[in-house]
This record gives structure tokens, sequence and C-alpha cells, in this order.
């Protein structure tokens, strides 16, 4: 049986699902960074490779 | 002291509560959340909310006006025309009420502070937006805790989304039943299996769901930090901002799809907007509203419209229109006649009933009869006696028998209606109303009348 207080109880639980929560969306962030960074780095890189137009 | 009174829902938290002085309504602080109060004021989180028109503006007023020893400051509000409730909300807008209260706690981090609670109830639609309105729910921040009110914002903002959103059923019967959240072990049993698969469902419910059921003890002493709980909001915002309940039904296109004509329509359109010139005052409550058509004609002519229809999807569409479209003064709400929304939560008195809530110059009911009438076996002199309650002013339609909506209404039904006339109409309406206007629709057989409420009789 679950007992509700709304005011200030947090709620069984609800403080250990964030952390882990958390902890998984910080894994996922850490990896998407990784993602973004070598992705930004061959956009560039191919940008570079394009010569302008004037030239 | 007489014409005070404290708003009989306005008892959970010791930081102050809402009370009525002089026809206003006003809050007052107490001194045990003044260093709180003073932090909001201090950096900046009220005035920079108060100019994205995100929290409700108010002024401080220095009158101890109840004379109470808590006292420690007391603040007007702007003052919100019509309080609705979540369960008469359609999903787009609890969907912006759930997205106002993540990007709030985002903005409080910034500024040192986060919301102490999280309840559809601190957000009021004004001038077509949502808007939060508790000034009192905010509280100094501790970076090593977690979000106090993660609990309360699953249940009351995320898990009916979700409900709605995997079963593509409209959203007020569960807010309805659950006023205050869904527990999280109920909308487990309650998502479809598939809803697993999706990796923040199964976080935010089938995990959190296993871990409600250990004994408190086992809650973590390790620190939260300010970046990991803006990535547990964001999260959230993600996962709410992908979800919809839009599902077709039968009525969703009534104006747009089906047999009513551009002509019928634009003919329609004419004598409303004639009748609406008409009318004394500005506010109007527009019956059966259907997508909105006749509710948005009212509105560019200046009215303060509450548009109400049963179909959730309506409203969803209305709602989505009057913001796209930066309309002010519609505001749309779900709620079936048959069964309006009634006072409520502790001695029936926390949230007015719908009856009590409604103060309007004119009501329009359009299309709207022969659904009571036929389609809910509702006497035409009932009908008559509601609307007399609470109309000063009506436009009204009545569709007759032979028309091809009623006949649909009749096709699985045996006519058991006798006195579904207009002459039968007209006679129960005459007994509360002057009818002051009878415009018949051209090339249809369908009544539009304008009446006046006899006052008492």
């Amino acid at each position: 049986m679950h007992i509700y207080i709304l005011y200030i109880d947090p709620g069984s639980g609800s403080y250990l699902v964030q952390v882990i929560i958390a902890a998984v969306l910080g894994v996922a962030v850490y990896f998407k960074n990784i993602r973004m960074k070598i992705k930004s780095f061959f956009s560039r890189k191919n940008k570079d490779e394009v010569p302008p137009k004037d030239s | 002291m007489a014409d005070h009174t404290r708003h009989p829902a306005s008892y959970k938290d010791p930081s102050g509560f809402i009370f009525q002085a002089s026809g206003k309504f006003y809050r007052q602080v107490n001194k045990i959340y003044a260093g709180h109060y003073d932090l909001l004021t201090r950096s900046g989180l009220s005035s920079f909310l108060q100019e994205k028109k995100l929290l409700l503006p108010y002024e401080e007023v220095t009158e101890n006006i109840l004379h109470s020893d808590d006292w420690y400051l007391t603040l007007l509000p702007e003052q919100v025309p019509f309080t609705s409730y979540p369960y008469e909300w359609c999903f787009e807008q609890l969907k912006d009420a759930a997205l106002l209260t993540l990007e709030i706690v985002k903005h409080s981090i910034d500024k040192g502070m986060i919301l102490k609670d999280a309840t559809p109830y601190n957000v009021q639609f004004l001038n077509g937006k949502a808007v939060f309105i508790d000034t009192l729910s905010f509280e100094k921040y501790d970076p090593s805790l977690p979000w106090i009110a993660y609990r309360q914002f699953c249940e009351s903002f995320l898990f009916p989304l979700l409900l709605s959103h995997y079963h593509k059923t409209s959203i007020q019967p569960y807010l309805n039943s659950y006023p205050n959240g869904i527990p999280v072990n109920i909308t487990a049993k309650l998502l479809p299996w598939n809803s697993r698969l999706n990796a923040g469902v199964w976080l935010h419910v089938f995990l959190q769901n296993k871990l409600s059921k250990k004994p408190n003890h086992t809650e973590p002493t390790t620190s939260f930090s300010k970046n990991k709980l803006f990535n547990l909001i964001s999260h959230l915002d993600g996962i709410i901002r992908n979800l919809n309940n839009i599902d077709k039904t039968e009525w969703s296109n009534y104006y747009t799809e089906t047999i009513l004509s551009r002509q019928y329509l634009g003919k329609k359109e004419e004598i409303i907007n004639n009748m609406l010139q008409k009318l004394d005052g500005r506010k109007l409550l527009d019956l059966g509203a259907n997508d909105g058509f006749f509710s948005l004609l009212a509105a560019v002519k200046k009215f303060d419209v509450i548009a109400i229809d049963k179909d959730d999807q309506c409203i969803n569409a209305l709602y989505k229109k009057v913001k796209e479209e930066n309309i002010t003064n519609i505001l749309p709400l779900c709620m079936d006649l048959m069964n309006p929304s009634s006072a409520s939560g502790f001695a029936n008195n926390e949230r007015a009933s719908f009856g009590e809530r409604i103060h309007t110059n004119a009501v329009m009911a359009l299309a709207l009869v022969h659904h009571l009438a036929i389609g809910y076996n509702l006497p035409l002199n009932k009908i008559a006696e509601y609307l007399y309650g609470f109309s000063n002013q009506l436009i009204i339609e009545f569709v007759p028998k032979e028309d091809e909506k009623v006949q649909l209404l009749l096709q699985n039904k045996k006519d058991i209606y006798p006195e579904y006339t207009r002459e039968h109409f007209e006679n129960v309406f005459r007994k509360r109303f002057t009818i002051t206007e009878k415009v018949q629709v051209p090339d249809s057989n369908r009544i539009i009348y304008l009446m006046k409420n006899l006052g008492e009789i």
C-alpha cells in the first residue's frame, strides 16, 4: 500500500530512480558528444577540401 | 473581515495561502517562506519569468489584510477570469502545462532555485497560453539533491500523457479518476507491453515502479549535481514533446469533411455575425463548440470566448489554432454537458463545479439541442431550464427531425420523441426567454434564435 503525501515527500524510490536515470543519461550524453565531435571533425575536413569558388 | 475568504484548496503548503478579499484573489506569503521569497525576487528569477510571460504577474502589497500572525507579505496577482482544471484540458493543454513546468525548472536551476512541487493545478490558461500561477512553489536549490517533485511531475503530467499517447484515448478520464496524479504502479499496469521498448518509458515508468516497491532506507546518499538534474529535465522534456494522441473521430472534421457545405456555413456565418453584434457584454460561452468555427468568429468580434466540447480531438485542434495564431480571447475546454465537472476535492469544495464557475453574458448553442434531446433523451423543457440558469442572452439553433443529422441519430433508435418539434421547442423556451429574433438558415430547415432571459419567473 502506497502512501501519497504531496508536500515535500518525494515518494519511495524516486531519488534512487533519478540517480540511475541521470547516470544512464550521463553516459548517453558522453557518447553523443564524442559522436558529435567526430562528425564535426569530418564535416570540417570535408569543407576544407572544397576549394573556394573564386579561385 | 466578512468578505475575506481563504480559498478552500489552499491549505497544503505552509508557505502561504490564497484568499479572496473585496472580490479579488490575493496570496499571503507566510514568515516561514520569507527567505525563499526574497531569493525569488533578489535572484531576478521572478522578473525574468514574468517578462517571458511564464509566471503570472503580481504586485506586492505591504498590508496584512487578514491580520495574520504568520504574515510576511501579501501578493496581488493578475486576476484569472476563469479557473479551469486539468481534467477539462485537452491533451495539448496538459502537454504545454508540463513543458512550461519543465522550462521553469530549468530557468530556476540557473538562478539557484527549484520547484518544490509540480502539479498541473499550478498552471492556468490565460490569453491563449499556459502560465504558471503559484509564486510560492519556488525554493532554494540544493544541487546535491535530486528533484523533490520528480514523482509528482511523473504522476500528474508524464503518466497521463503517456497513457493517452499509447492508447490514443482522450486524457480527461485519467485526470478525473486520479486528480492528484496516476500512481506509478497503476500506470505500469495500464501501459501496453510495447511501451517498454521505449527507453524513456522504461526508465521513468517501469524502473521507477520497480524501485518504488523497495523500502525507503535504500535511498542513495550519493550526491546529485546541477548537470545531472539538467539532463533529467531535458530528457523529460524530449519525451513529452514527442507525445500526441491524434486519432480521427467521427466529429473531428464535422465542419470540414461532412455534408455541411461551404455555402451553408457561409450563410450561417452571416446570421451568427449579425446576432453577435446585438449581444450586450463581452463574455460568451460556446456550448458544443466543435472545432471552434463560430468561437473564432466571436473572437474576431472581440468576445472573450470559453469554447467547450466533449470531443477532446476538436478541442485539441482549436487549442492548437488558438496558440499558432496567437488568439488571446478563446479558452478551449473539454467538457461533456451530460456530465459537467462536479465540485470535488476535500469536502467537495476544493474545486468548484462548472456551474459555479460559469459567469457569462451570453451563451451560443449551435447544432447542440438535437444531440441532447435525441442523442441523450433529454426533454426540451430540461434543456431550456438548464440554459435559463446561466444565459442572459442565447443564440440557439433548432435542427428539425427531418434534417439528415437528426435522421442519422435516429437511424438505430426508435423515434420516441413526438415532442421534438419546432413548436414545442419555442413553447418551452418562451416560458423562460423572449425570442427576439428567429432566422431560418437558407437551403435548410434549421432555425437560429436570438433570445433574452426573462429574469425571475
